[in-house]
């Protein structure tokens, strides 16, 4: 494992990572232990008997809490008792350095992710519109904390991938207003990038050699109203 | 802080496995480069029969220095090694997959490719 060391001036108490919403955990070799759990930052100090205190789980244990955060979501009673295992151990041993003023409550969150998804689902439309082939919508949230969705299409040309990128930024800017990042010119795996929505427009042997639907294989796959109706034809 | 002659390590599956930089690219006379900076640079050592090869010249973007990086908030992140990711001339990476944990900023200056490569973005 890659240790990695991160520092905060002692006076300084922000930590822009706490939407995050699966605690993440990351070792400083130095002086302490940072656990970012969603609208919180713990610290606990290692002078705090901490160290004696997670001797008594086992070696397995505890190598599994340092291995880096990866694609893999982990199962739901790990996640659980890792999580009943962070509450104890706050209680004990953490304080309360930051907490966010901006919390919004779950709903607020839940309408977010729908109007993502009637977002993304538009785009997804436009592309197939233009002949994109084999378009999957992943909800990555649970996996990765900078973006929403992912639409993965293919195109066969670079001309359609001109089309495709055009037609869905015409689209984003005329009704949803939102202007994307990422690839200005058509290139084999164009990419763009609209915040909480993340395109990839691919050629076929791109598609294939980054393979992104496997490394993104944990995440939920939703299924387009229009491809379920274009699907006998294929 | 990457500067020509520095050796960086690859943090992707293209086959190369030591860098050593050549050249800065953005300005004529830059001294250094920082996360998120493409550069030129020669793979001093590679995997066998991979497509890259040593002594070839390739194009890079660094994604991790020991050199500390700065955020807005007061946030500061260093690693313990140098690296890079092989890209192509389009900007795409060589490799498939990227290793290790990498900083959010490579967003920011479009290296979103990079990103959602990455196992783990800080």
């Amino acid at each position: 494992m890659r240790t990695l060391a991160v520092f905060q001036p002692p006076n300084f108490t922000s930590c822009s990572s706490s939407s995050s919403s699966i605690p993440q955990l990351s070792v400083s070799p130095v002086s302490f232990l940072h656990i970012n759990h969603p609208n919180k930052t713990l610290i606990l100090n290692k002078k705090t008997n901490f160290e004696n205190q997670s001797s008594a789980y086992p070696s397995s244990h505890r190598s599994r809490l340092l291995v880096p955060r990866s694609q893999k979501q982990p199962e739901n009673n790990v996640s659980e008792e890792r999580d009943e295992m962070f509450d104890d151990l706050f209680d004990k041993y953490g304080k309360v350095v930051y907490s966010s003023s901006d919390q919004k409550p779950p709903t607020d969150e839940a309408d977010d992710d729908a109007e993502c998804l009637a977002f993304a689902i538009a785009m997804a439309k436009e592309a197939s519109e233009v002949k994109a082939a084999d378009i999957r919508l992943l909800f990555v949230k649970p996996l990765v904390y900078w973006t929403r969705f992912f639409i993965i299409v293919t195109a066969f040309s670079r001309p359609q991938i001109y089309a495709i990128a055009s037609r869905i930024k015409d689209l984003a800017e005329e009704q949803y207003n939102k202007v994307p990042t990422g690839d200005f010119k058509p290139n084999s795996w164009t990419l763009l990038d609209f915040g909480d929505v993340v395109i990839h427009i691919m050629l076929p042997p791109q598609r294939e050699y980054y393979n992104l639907e496997d490394f993104y294989a944990n995440a939920t796959s939703i299924d387009l109203p229009f491809e379920s109706q274009s699907s006998p034809r294929n | 802080m990457i500067q020509p002659q520095t050796l960086l390590n690859v943090a992707d599956n293209s086959g190369a496995r030591k860098l050593m930089c050549i050249r800065i690219i953005g300005a004529s006379n830059r001294r250094y480069a920082h996360i998120g900076d493409v550069i030129v640079a020669v793979i001093k050592e590679a995997v066998p029969n991979m497509p890259l090869e040593r002594s070839e010249v390739i194009r890079a973007v660094i994604v991790r220095t020991c050199k500390e990086l700065k955020r807005d908030n007061g946030m500061i992140i260093r690693y313990d090694d140098n690296a890079a990711v092989v890209i192509d001339q389009e900007g795409n990476p060589k490799g498939t997959r990227v290793f290790g944990a990498i900083a959010r900023e490579l967003r920011q200056l479009n290296f979103t490719k990079i990103v959602s490569l990455a196992p783990e973005v800080l």
